[in-house]
């Protein structure tokens, strides 16, 4: 699957006789996976998504245009495992100053002068504030708050950003203090 | 069960000293902590500590939601990373 389309979630076992599945939906609004209208699979099928109850849902495959509803227990185990992809251009813009994950993961981090830094493997939210890990070749990898102050300038078309490492107090638990 | 409401909230002590100088100091910190158990006061607001979870600094940046919260409510010592999937990063 190219990097333009992003995973959105994966069709589980079937629930009950009459082709309904469990999905497991990856969005930030579970239901929102519905939302996103037609989904497609690594081989370039193509889904529809409707939800009948909290985590299960009613598949069509769309073919040539039509849909055709997966009706039986068989048809729908055939479907187990399968990714749901959207297209990245069908995602909604983002507001000012967000991002969206996929964005910001895999762009190039550079620091003021233009030195490479790394590259930003993962983002970071457990509800204070969001924050990026960047992989450095041969260090330990650097974590900085997402903030205007630590990375001024996000450039996804570009592909890179530009990060001020913050300056750091360490505090140990003895309350001595060491060295940064 | 519940804290005594006479004892106040924990906080080890050091921290207040160093919240008090990053605050002051007005540059860009991140102040790094082993002390997950500290409550969060509301003199915390508005600066950005590195919560240790065992592994690494994750950063948290305080805000008033966070105050009578620990510190290590903030930190998960086992993360799960999930999926990018459509979740959006707001620059703070």
């Amino acid at each position: 699957m190219p990097d333009s389309h992003i995973l959105l979630g994966v069709i589980g076992r079937p629930h009950g006789v009459r082709g309904l599945v469990r999905v497991a939906s990856y969005t930030a609004d579970p239901a929102d996976l519905a939302a996103y209208g037609t989904l497609s699979d690594a081989q370039g099928r193509l889904f529809d998504v409707a939800w009948r109850a909290a985590g299960t849902a009613e598949i069509s495959e769309v073919i040539d245009g039509r849909r055709v509803k997966v009706a039986t227990r068989e048809a729908a185990e055939k479907l187990t495992n399968v990714k749901l992809f959207v297209a990245r251009e069908k995602l909604p813009p983002p507001d000012e100053d967000e991002f969206y994950f996929s964005d910001v993961i895999g762009l190039s981090a550079f620091d003021e002068a233009g030195v490479a830094v790394g590259v930003v493997t993962a983002v970071h939210d457990y509800g204070a504030g969001a924050s990026i890990e960047i992989e450095r070749a041969g260090q330990s990898p650097l974590i900085l708050p997402f903030t205007r102050a630590c990375v001024p300038e996000v450039d996804t078309g570009a592909s890179r950003i530009v990060v001020v490492p913050p300056d750091e107090i360490l505090v140990p638990d003895d309350g001595r203090e060491a060295a940064a | 069960m519940t804290r005594s409401v006479w004892k106040g909230p924990f906080v080890d002590g050091y921290l207040l000293k160093k919240a008090d100088t990053s605050r002051a100091s007005g540059r860009n910190e991140i102040i790094k902590i082993w002390s997950r158990r500290s409550t969060i006061l509301p003199q915390f607001v508005g600066l950005t500590f590195g919560v240790y979870n065992g592994h690494k600094f994750l950063p948290v940046q305080v805000n008033e939601n966070m105050v009578g919260h620990k510190f290590g409510e903030f930190s998960p010592t086992r993360t799960f990373t999930g999926h990018s999937s459509d979740k959006k990063a707001k620059r703070g």
